[in-house]
């Protein structure tokens, strides 16, 4: 054949199959006689033929393609118009369906899919410093430390490093608290970010004694500052101190959400090694690995460790700079709830193959009829898919539309898990999604009974009289509502623990009483309170005005109350506990008020709390312990017995106190010891409160704190109520998103196992008929019935509690307060699902008793 | 079966669905066409390309290249089809029933094996006599508007 014939075949193929077997071959001929005429016309002829060939290619071809998916479009729409209820089940089920997984998606997306927004963010690393010996893991960096890195470390571009904290802004009207950082010079081009106006800061500003300068971040410029671009060069006050702004930091430039950036300005002379304050990060040179620069800040730590007592038994790790803002723990528990929805589709999906199979047999007829009239079987698979296609795609678009409408709940849910500058969005990456899903679901569901409807011989179909169906098609549903079982089992399993678990967490003892807590953050600026008798005596003051407020029932401070946010730890011993002296423990530390532990209604086991005797630089050096801690340490009375703590100093117990739950309602309490705080205090400080009633406290606490000193602001006001509720809000979605899924699952599986056996009975009423004629009674019909469907829904729960099995351990994140292999669920879980297979299979037994013989026999 | 007799009149189905039933059944409406003034009007305005094939196998049948020539040597090569959109027309045409394959093949000398012959329906030809109407009203309709010059 010549090569222009076979290109002409080859458009022909181009075309759909029905058109070719009608006209292939003519129009094949008719191309070679066309191009023939066309050379005996001359080129321009010939050139516009291969012009007309090309048109046909680019155009005609697809356009009969569009003609035939066109017309089974039409053809599905009608048959689905013709089953109304099967067409709305399938719509609203694959609606939730894909709705679920499209909500859930967007969460994915944005917090585990998106890039960083940071530009070339694979060479970002964390840097810790770890202690073995104390069993620290993951420290802050010393400045001093952090310093030396920056010189010695060669597996770097550059290091940058910040402290956290806030500063009351003053710019004319009222004072505002808010976040702000004191970052290295090299923070900008450490993680690229160029400010959107202005500069960086120079040499001369992150030196001590040079000028005073300030980054603004973008957000609360145009909050502060209407955007106004003159603010460059303009001076703000920061805790009473005059910065010059010098630039705007965009707001998805930096790590953090904060507002304000200021020089972190070191001095090593008032600098100790042993201080821990600074977050520190670097970017790799160019083709260096984590592992390289592990190596080389390995050095670095040995020679630091020689050089420097107070650093000796430090050592450094460099971590991932993603995995430290997105943490794979966070990851995890979004793709256990990605799998759970997914779970649910596939349910829904195999549902459906389900109704379509009953629909297919029920139409074997007509099928029968329309390949005897000469319908390829080619297009009547087309014409199966495309029906399912249209559904899922329609239902796609009803679970985009649910998902839009979720969006809002979706946000909130994902507040704390998503890094700086990401929002939850339904942009191009989930909308793909959502129709790749769609259209999965769709040749998931339709692909089986197109498949199988091929198997089917015409004549067989038409002699049966339309009352038989292909064995195939059995087996195909049996198949199916065992896996629905087997997945409704896993899903509702998972749903069970993650509901208990949070029940427990409900009911977790605090070891305080939050009712009318109120808690507030305030810090007070160095310049104007320098020396620490200053801040003391104005914290007694502050905390005595505001016990003596009307409606205040008791007010106290402390560092770091329960569910703030704040976590200090320090190593502890016991001093002669025995005579090589106890191994040093891990235990948190908060300085605290006398009547802290009264404020809160924590429990005062033995001794006495904090009082006068505690006050000052010559107070007593007293501590209280934790009830756990004090059993850790000591084995018989802790009561004035000593411990040394990892800064060498040395205090006497004076009291032990209940545990308390200080980081989280699902973390254990932790060992921990309380010091005064008329001895120490932290740069920022937290005012207790418990109201007597429902009355405003944070403006009683503002106005005291404004008869004090009118400059200073509170922030971070909370009832402890609120802040309960939203530490229990994430395991409460959880279980009630899953808990929700799993009703979902289990309605369908039941749906399922109902179909297949209402079919089975009214398929098998003739045989029903002829063993009744013979003598088989209603109960033993009944028990047939029913022993059928637990021959499948029990290798279907079998199947389910095997999975969970499985599946469990990804969900032991989540779990708090029982076992992921919990033996209750794992066996409760499937022998209810037996049970309630049995109920939806009782009413396809009961109608095979009311069979009548005569009947059955006499539609032969 | 006992029961209640079936009714016994049942409307005869339109042109529109016998289509329907022919094209979802995957054979040609010709088969079973029905004719009325509806479903013509339903086919106006006609496609120029059908109704150069209309033309072309108005005064006899005709295989597909013969037509795409005919067409050529009335418009004096001004129009030329490509198969895509000759075969492409032929099966709306078919479908539609204003043409039907000839099952006897016509014995002459250059007859090949695989050519079919196609001949105009009297549904055809309803539809392009009601089409030439249109069209000559259309032009009678220029011409008063004084959009034509002169009668040729």
């Amino acid at each position: 054949m010549r090569v222009r014939d076979r290109l002409f075949a080859w458009i022909v193929r181009m075309y759909p199959r029905e058109f070719r077997d009608r006209f292939g071959p003519e129009m094949a001929a008719a191309y070679r006689n066309a191009r023939d005429d066309a050379a005996s016309r001359g080129l321009g002829a010939l050139s516009s033929f291969w012009t007309s060939v090309a048109t046909d290619v680019a155009m005609r071809a697809p356009g009969e393609h569009l003609m035939l998916t066109i017309d089974d479009v039409r053809f599905a729409l009608r048959s689905l118009r013709a089953a109304p209820v099967f067409a709305i089940v399938a719509l609203v089920t694959l609606a939730l369906g894909i709705g679920a997984n499209t909500a859930m998606y967007t969460v994915v997306e944005a917090v585990a899919l998106r890039p960083l927004p940071f530009p070339d963010s694979g060479r970002l690393v964390r840097i810790w410093e770890k202690n073995d010996t104390l069993k620290i893991a993951q420290f802050s960096t010393s400045a001093l430390n952090y310093l030396s890195w920056r010189e010695k470390a060669r597996a770097f571009e550059d290091l940058a490093a910040w402290r956290s904290g806030s500063v009351t802004v003053a710019t004319g009207t009222e004072p505002v608290r808010v976040q702000r950082i004191e970052a290295t010079r090299s923070l900008l081009p450490v993680l690229r970010t160029e400010p959107v106006v202005g500069r960086n800061f120079t040499g001369d500003e992150v030196r001590v004694g040079g000028p005073r300068a300030a980054l603004l971040l973008e957000s609360f410029w145009r909050d502060r500052f209407g955007a106004d671009p003159s603010v460059i060069g303009r001076q703000v006050s920061l805790d009473g101190v005059a910065h010059t702004v010098v630039g705007i930091v965009p707001d998805r430039g930096l790590v953090s959400q904060v507002q304000i950036v200021t020089p972190l300005l070191i001095d090593p002379a008032k600098e100790s090694r042993a201080n821990h304050t600074l977050t520190t990060i670097a970017r790799l040179r160019p083709g260096v690995t984590l592992a390289q620069a592990q190596q080389d800040m390995d050095r670095v730590a040995r020679e630091l460790s020689g050089e420097f007592a107070d650093d000796a038994r430090w050592g450094t790790v460099v971590a991932s700079f993603y995995d430290w803002l997105v943490p794979p723990a966070v990851r995890t528990a979004l793709y256990v709830m990605l799998a759970a929805v997914a779970l649910v589709l596939l349910v829904v999906c195999t549902n459906l193959a389900n109704l379509m199979l009953a629909r297919a047999s029920a139409r074997s007829r007509e099928l029968a009829v329309r390949l005897a009239l000469g319908a390829t079987r080619a297009r009547i698979i087309r014409q199966v898919l495309t029906e399912s296609l249209l559904l899922a795609i329609a239902g796609g678009a009803g679970g985009v539309l649910l998902a839009w409408r979720l969006t809002p709940v979706v946000r909130r849910l994902a507040t704390g898990v998503l890094p700086p500058g990401s929002t939850v969005s339904l942009n191009a990456s989930v909308l793909f999604f959502s129709l790749a899903v769609s259209i999965a679901a769709g040749v998931l569901f339709g692909v089986l009974p197109a498949a199988l409807s091929r198997t089917g011989d015409v004549a067989m179909v038409l002699n049966r009289g339309g009352r038989g169906v292909a064995p195939q098609q059995g087996l195909a549903r049996q198949v199916l509502v065992i896996s629905e079982v087997a997945l409704a089992t896993v899903l509702v399993s998972a749903g069970a623990l993650l509901v208990q678990s949070y029940q427990r967490l409900q009911h977790a003892d605090l070891g305080f009483n939050p009712n009318r807590i109120t808690t507030a953050m305030i810090g007070l600026p160095a310049e104007r309170y320098a020396s620490a008798e200053s801040a003391i005596t104005f914290y007694q003051r502050l905390v005595a005005g505001i016990s003596a407020a009307p409606g205040v029932e008791s007010a106290a401070l402390g560092s770091g109350p329960p569910l703030t946010g704040v976590s200090t730890g320090m190593p502890v011993g016991a001093i002669g506990a025995s005579p090589l002296g106890s191994a040093d423990m891990q235990a948190d530390w908060r300085f605290v008020s006398g009547n802290y532990f009264a404020t809160l209604a924590v429990p005062v086991v033995q001794g006495r709390t904090f009082d006068q005797r505690e006050i000052g630089e010559h107070g007593l050096a007293s501590v209280v312990l934790s009830q756990s801690l004090a059993r850790a340490l000591f084995s018989g009375d802790p009561l004035q017995r000593q411990v040394r703590l990892g800064n060498r100093r040395v205090y006497t117990v004076i009291g032990v106190v209940g545990d308390v739950r200080n980081l989280s309602l699902a973390t254990a309490p932790r060992p921990t010891m309380y010091f005064s705080s008329g001895e120490l205090l932290w740069p920022s400080m937290t005012i207790v409160v418990r109201s007597a009633g429902d009355i405003p406290v944070a403006q009683t606490v503002r106005r005291i704190v404004a008869s004090l000193d009118p400059e200073l602001a509170i922030f971070n006001v909370q009832r402890m109520r609120d802040a309960l509720a939203n530490n229990a809000a994430q395991p409460q979605t959880t279980a009630w998103l899953v808990g929700n899924f799993a009703a979902l699952a289990l309605l369908l599986a039941l749906i399922g196992v109902y179909g297949v056996l209402a079919y089975l009975v009214v398929q098998r009423t003739r045989e029903i008929g002829v063993r009744m004629a013979l003598g088989a009674t209603p109960r033993g019909m009944t028990y047939v019935v029913l022993r059928y469907a637990m021959r499948l829904t029990g290798i279907g729960v079998i199947a389910g509690a095997a999975g969970s099995l499985v599946v469990g351990p990804l969900l032991a994140s989540e779990l708090y307060g029982v076992s992921a292999h919990d033996t209750a669920t794992m066996i409760g879980v499937p022998l209810a699902l037996l049970a309630m297979s049995m109920l939806a299979a009782f009413v396809p037994a009961w109608r095979a008793t009311r069979v009548d013989p005569l009947v059955a026999l006499r539609a032969e | 079966m006992s029961g209640r007799p079936r009714r016994a009149v049942r409307r005869r189905p339109s042109g529109r669905e016998l289509r329907r039933l022919a094209n979802s059944v995957g054979i040609g409406y010709n088969n079973i066409r029905y004719m009325n003034r509806r479903d013509i009007d339903r086919q106006l305005p006609l496609p120029p390309a059908f109704l150069h094939i209309l033309i072309a196998i108005g005064d006899g049948e005709r295989h597909g290249y013969a037509i795409m020539q005919a067409v050529a040597d009335r418009t004096s090569g001004k129009v030329r089809m490509s198969p895509g959109t000759l075969y492409g027309s032929i099966r709306r045409l078919l479908d539609d029933g204003l043409i039907e394959e000839v099952m006897r093949r016509p014995s002459r000398g250059d007859d090949d094996e695989r050519r079919r012959y196609y001949r105009v329906t009297p549904f055809g030809r309803a539809v392009a006599t009601a089409e030439t109407v249109r069209l000559s009203t259309l032009v009678q309709d220029a011409r008063a508007a004084g959009l034509v010059l002169r009668k040729g």
